[in-house]
């Protein structure tokens, strides 16, 4: 079985563009090891899907605190004011949806990108789904995970876009 | 002159305004839509100098907006501002009538060069 998705120094160029564009340079996204012992940390994901020639979903997963961060500053906030809910939500989502459209870029066309789903706690990944990519980065201290998961294809159809993506480059977003 | 944002984020539809701020853009009337939908209903009613608008929004997503408009005969300026940028994307919007398309993220230097393209320095 073949599955397609970014590798992980697209991955990673991606969600650091988009890391440094709206939450700043002042603390650089670092790699880390997976770390079993912060997943019970991990109150914040958010995943998009792309259905079409590819169909995949990126999901991010981040605490609650890096969760607010973000907020504050893609709000452009100081530090410590009050946010609600739905502002976290809004701003969580924002990130997954701008990481999710630029891996779509990278993936063969034409298709759709979802709307972004958020929940404070977990989501489950539907069982026709394997992971492909498998981001784990510290921020400010605090672990995040991105991930890309993509639909399992007969071996047929995994080989016809096997072929097509040895001629993709990505592209500039 | 008029800017209408359209973006079902209300985080995006900040940042866009800060950057268009960033840019040199901060003197500028803005009106804010959080969909499709309600992007054309302003269209009509504030008249708009320039539209900024997301691609996927619920209820109506941004090529359709742009569609609608210009087929009703509404030539406003229309920029998409979206997170996906692909040379697919781009066509798209252009064959739809969109001026530019910028994708997420974004700087303010690509929005400044977005609105001098078409004559909004």
């Amino acid at each position: 079985m073949m599955l397609q998705g970014p590798g992980l120094t697209d991955l990673h160029a991606v969600v650091d563009e988009v890391w440094s564009s709206f939450l700043g340079h002042e603390e650089p996204l670092l790699p880390a090891l997976p770390d079993p012992a912060s997943a019970g940390g991990i109150t914040w994901s958010a995943a998009t899907s792309v259905t079409g020639a590819w169909n995949g979903v990126v999901t991010v997963e981040i605490p609650d605190a890096v969760a607010h961060t973000a907020t504050e500053r893609m709000l452009g906030l100081v530090a410590g004011q009050a946010l609600t809910t739905e502002d976290v939500a809004d701003a969580v989502g924002e990130l997954v949806n701008m990481i999710g459209g630029n891996v779509k870029s990278l993936m063969p066309g034409p298709s759709v990108l979802s709307l972004p789903l958020v929940a404070r706690g977990t989501i489950a990944s539907p069982s026709d789904l394997a992971e492909v990519s498998c981001l784990d980065l510290t921020w400010a201290g605090a672990p995040l995970r991105i991930t890309v998961l993509a639909r399992r294809d007969a071996p047929t159809q995994a080989a016809d876009r096997s072929a097509r993506n040895s001629a993709d480059t990505r592209e500039s977003a | 002159m008029k800017i209408l944002v359209a973006d079902d984020s209300r985080v995006m539809r900040q940042i866009v305004i800060r950057t268009l701020r960033q840019a040199g853009h901060g003197g500028h009337e803005i009106v804010e839509a959080q969909d499709g939908k309600e992007a054309l209903e302003l269209v009509r009613s504030e008249s708009p100098d320039l539209v900024l608008s997301d691609w996927n929004m619920p209820e109506m997503n941004g090529i359709d907006v742009l569609t609608n408009l210009r087929a009703s005969g509404c030539q406003v300026a229309f920029g998409f501002v979206t997170s996906e940028g692909s040379e697919e994307m781009r066509a798209r919007a252009s064959q739809a009538g969109a001026a530019f398309l910028i994708a997420k993220p974004f700087t303010p230097e690509a929005f400044g060069a977005a609105l001098a393209g078409i004559g909004v320095e």
